[in-house]
């Protein structure tokens, strides 16, 4: 078969006041026309700078290049502007990462793909723009919204429209940039079933660049795996993910957390990808397991070693062979003793305005964000809060945390009730919260060292302040004293959050609120900041509040789970109960959406009851959205409370109906799905 | 606070001629130009070729020659020593006056930005109804309200030039502090329950440096051409004190007669307003390159 697209030598490399970094070295692959390619990689690898050079992009930026990228014939990297103008958007064309800055905010999406159309004079014969417009709508799974300017349209949607403007010349390859990573579990699932829904209609190749490798199993025919600017395995997508033969590959797959309760943290990867200590030879070296002395001197080559399979490692055979995951039972000491409880939640409700003056006079009040959740937490314990975004998780958080007053309940720890305002709680209760937040980046001071970044609360609730306890709580997360003279900017995302891990820790907190604090990180890096969080737990004995849309590392870490959907505590459960037999429908709904390493033709379940929307603080709010919805009943009356034996559950079905619907259907509801759809 | 030991100097430490070359081109003319007219004021105040007010230097609007290069004045006396020895004056009243402005400004515009509320509203308006007052009207207004006892002093001068900036500044700064007010780490330490003043001071203000330096290099550009207008129209520092503004006010009735003496103080005013603007262009530049995460 004729590739539509050879990737040939690439290099790239830039320069810098220290230097060149090469960026990419050596890259070659192909994709055949209708293939469906991944690329992946830890964060820095090189795979978005190969992904731009696709569309013959970013040259400019690069000083040093080689290589050719052959697109039919002609080699992208040699075109003038002109000529790439008419090959982007119309044969190749791309899909970013982040929908809502990628469209422009002042024009009507209607108009943005009308653009695109007009620009490439890529209208079908006999047809309006506006039909054509219509149908790519339709084709992306949306009504009518090309009169509504982006900021109207939810993230989901955004995407949506972007792949719509991507598609509309009908292009040969379709470049795709992490374009999930920013959405919601099941709007990822959505999206990724409809870019496989739209390949198979239109049938065009796809290069799809992640970092997700679970993504790829759903999409991808063949992946190529990238570390340190080098492809080090490209394979099938399923022998890839069943039998990979470079170590890092190993140790990627490893590193991803999965739902089907195997425990395999212990061959997740060490160290980090580090190009300052980079080997002659193999650059994984450094991390490797299988390391040899012959590693470090000879640069390891893409090589076959099988049909459509090469790798770059010459000790592959020996990492190969023993990756049986190993099932065992999960060592997580569940903290059986239900000692006092810690921090209790009763009937807590939320909205973001405080009601002014007037507003109270004329008895107006704005709209709960969040509706009475009660909640405990004893000391020691790790609850969850999963949901999606807008479902007020965080909003939760902030309200335990005293940054938003509450609008009704009690927010009660160690049995005295805690002030609503922050001002008002006393320095003691402060220091017993500690809040860990989502995005390293932002949490850290730019201009402090990390020294004073970690005195600084120390000096503040008068604890004493010696080295010793600095160098203490940086070996505790993993880091060393040479990190204390550091500024932020000079340590990487997952050493950043263990710094914020550290700066919540030495208070000696009884509660920890972590919210979303993996999320801005790498697969690997994730897996060893749950790995800390987990000795964290049984060493230091800190209850956690932790707040996260992944259910797989829920799953590791959480001893009980609250699952909330709009505001509303849909249910709360031990985690392995919840995990196995989700019982509400919306929790199902969670668990079926998170892709798992195996290709498992997700499809969602329609609404039972199509477009009855919940009435406003009301009805249930998963009503018009729920699979298994019972007539209007579920919009109009708020849910009941029901108690299982694993915890609590808010829906009208009856729970002993939920039992027998969930438990034995998990795989025959899905293959029943499978049949109807073929 | 307590044990920042470590060297915090290395980082800005010894000339690089690496670094040297990396910056902007307008950075390097700017920053020549600058250093040059600090020699220059550093020299006048030490040696002039003539007393500064010496009369009699030489025959009265004689003219450009090799001992009066820019001539003389109307009573004799030597423009070159008089630009020589105005040339710090223009440059520490330019300074002074920019600095008080600053810090005023900082404080009130970072403080009016993180509290918001009511604060904020009442600081903005009268932040706007100074800014609406044209800047030499609202200085002059504030001379003669300060009466004859103080006019003519280098302190009323100063003042001046620091109420005129400091509202203009007050706004860049709250608009930085409200960006900043919306980072994590300022929420870090609202929970662990610091004061206004620590967050402003510790996690704010570092944080706005680099737009207030740039602001701040921005304002000093123009304030040689404020002091110099008030000098011009007499209100500025006493007549026998030569500073640049009223130098070429003094003269400006003999630019027929000897233009030399008016053009000396205005090519001084001009190349000192563009070196600072130089700089100042070339440091946001930089500034703007830098990439601070989160910041």
């Amino acid at each position: 078969m004729k590739n539509l697209i050879e990737v040939r030598n690439l290099n790239i490399a830039y320069g810098g006041p220290s230097g060149w970094t090469n960026v990419v070295q050596d890259v070659s692959f192909e994709i055949a026309p209708g293939e469906a390619f991944g690329l992946v990689g830890e964060s820095g690898c090189g795979k978005s700078t190969v992904a731009y050079r696709l569309l013959g992009y970013g040259t400019i930026n690069s000083l040093v290049q080689t290589g050719e990228v052959l697109f039919d014939g002609t080699d992208l990297l040699k075109l003038d502007a002109a000529s790439l103008m008419r090959l982007r958007g119309n044969r190749i064309a791309f899909v970013p990462q982040n929908p809502t800055t990628s469209l422009s905010p002042g024009m009507r999406v209607g108009s943005q793909i009308c653009e695109m159309i007009a620009t490439h004079k890529a209208l079908p014969d006999g047809m309006t723009m506006e039909r054509r417009i219509v149908e790519l709508f339709t084709l992306v799974g949306l009504p009518d919204v090309g009169h509504r300017y982006p900021h109207e349209l939810s993230g989901g949607q955004q995407q949506r429209v972007t792949i719509a403007m991507a598609v509309a010349c009908n292009p040969d390859l379709l470049v795709l940039d992490e374009p999930t990573t920013g959405l919601d579990v099941t709007t990822q699932r959505q999206i990724i079933q409809l870019l496989a829904d739209l390949r198979s209609r239109i049938g065009m190749a796809m290069l799809y660049v992640t970092h997700d490798l679970a993504l790829l199993a759903q999409i991808a025919d063949r992946v190529g795996v990238m570390y340190a600017g080098q492809l080090v395995e490209v394979a099938p997508c399923d022998k890839l993910l069943s039998a990979p033969a470079h170590p890092y590959s190993r140790g990627l797959i490893a590193s991803i957390p999965t739902n089907d309760g195997t425990d395999r943290q212990a061959r997740s990867l060490r160290g980090m990808l580090r190009r300052d200590e980079m080997s002659t030879g193999c650059k994984f070296e450094p991390r490797c397991d299988f390391a040899t002395g012959a590693c470090r001197a000879t640069p390891q080559l893409l090589e076959l070693i099988e049909d459509a399979r090469s790798v770059a490692c010459m000790r592959w055979r020996e990492a190969t062979a023993p990756l049986a995951p190993s099932v065992t039972a999960k060592a997580v000491a569940r903290t059986a003793v239900r000692s006092e409880s810690l921090l209790s939640v009763t009937e807590l409700s939320l909205s973001y305005q405080q009601p002014g003056l007037f507003n109270r006079l004329l008895g107006r009040t704005s709209p709960a964000v969040v509706r009475e959740i009660n909640l405990n937490l004893a000391a020691g314990e790790v609850v969850a809060l999963v949901g999606e975004s807008g479902s007020g998780k965080s909003t939760i958080a902030r309200a335990i945390s005293g940054r938003l007053p509450p609008r009704a309940g009690i927010i009660r720890l160690d049995g005295t009730a805690l002030a609503p305002s922050l001002k008002d709680r006393s320095v003691e209760e402060l220091r017993q919260i500690q809040y860990i937040f989502q995005n390293p980046d932002a949490s850290l001071n730019p201009r402090r060292r990390i020294r004073s970044i970690l005195e600084r609360p120390l000096e503040h609730f008068g604890i004493d302040a010696d080295e010793n306890r600095l160098e203490t709580v940086l070996e505790n997360v993993g880091l060393h004293a040479g990190y204390l003279d550091r500024f932020p900017e000079q340590l990487s995302g997952g050493e950043r959050q263990r710094i914020a891990i550290a700066r919540a820790l030495l208070v000696n907190p009884k509660l920890l609120i972590c919210d979303e604090i993996l999320s801005a990180l790498d697969v690997s890096v994730q897996a060893r900041i749950v790995e800390l969080l987990r000795s964290l737990k049984e060493t230091q004995a800190v209850a956690m509040l932790f707040i996260s849309h992944d259910l797989a590392v829920v799953q590791q870490l959480a001893d009980r789970v609250a699952v909330l959907y709009r505001g509303e505590l849909m249910q709360l459960a031990e985690t392995d109960m919840l995990l196995g037999a989700p019982l509400h429908p919306y929790t199902e709904m969670l668990l079926k959406a998170a892709p798992g390493l195996k290709k498992d033709h997700y499809v969602s379940r329609p609404p039972a009851v199509q477009g009855s929307k919940a009435i406003p603080g009301v009805g249930c709010p998963l009503a018009g959205r729920c699979p298994r919805q019972i007539g209007n009943t579920c919009a109009e009356n708020r849910p009941p409370v029901q108690v299982t034996p694993a915890g609590i559950i808010r829906c009208h079905i009856p729970s002993e109906a939920l039992v027998r619907h969930s438990s034995p259907t998990d795989h025959n509801g899905q293959a029943e799905q499978i049949r109807s759809m073929s | 606070m307590s044990v920042i030991t470590t060297i915090p100097a290395r980082r800005f430490s010894r000339f690089n001629a690496e670094r040297w070359r990396a910056t902007p081109g307008p950075f390097k003319v700017g920053a020549v130009i600058l250093v040059a007219h600090a020699l220059f004021a550093i020299l006048g105040v030490f040696w002039t070729p003539y007393g500064f007010a010496e009369m009699g230097a030489g025959l009265p609007l004689s003219g450009a020659s090799w001992q009066h290069p820019m001539g003389l004045d109307q009573i004799g006396r030597d423009v070159f020593s008089r630009f020589m020895h105005g040339a710090h004056i223009v440059l520490m009243l330019s300074f002074a006056g920019t600095m008080l402005g600053m810090v005023a400004g900082t404080t009130l515009g970072l403080l009016s930005g993180y509290i918001g509320g009511w604060f904020d509203e009442v600081t903005q308006r009268i932040v706007e109804a100074m800014i609406s007052i044209p800047f030499l009207a609202l200085a002059l207004v504030m001379i003669i309200a300060a009466g004859p006892a103080l006019a003519g002093e280098p302190v009323l001068i100063v003042f001046v030039v620091g109420l005129v900036y400091a509202p203009r500044i007050v706004r860049i700064a709250r608009a930085a502090a409200m960006d900043i007010a919306t980072r994590e780490y300022v929420a870090v330490a609202e929970l662990r329950g610091e004061g206004t003043w620590s967050i402003v001071f510790r996690e704010i203000l570092p944080n706005a440096a680099n737009v207030l330096l740039v602001e701040f290099s921005l304002r000093l550009s123009y304030a040689p051409i404020l002091i110099g207008a008030l000098g011009f129209l007499g209100f500025g520092i006493r007549p026998p004190t030569p500073e640049w503004g009223l130098m070429i006010s003094e003269n400006r009735n003999l630019l027929i007669a000897s233009p030399v003496t008016v053009f000396g103080p205005g090519l001084g005013l001009a190349s000192l307003v563009i070196g600072f603007n130089l700089f100042t262009d070339g440091l946001s530049r930089m500034l703007g390159q830098r990439p601070v995460a989160g910041a």
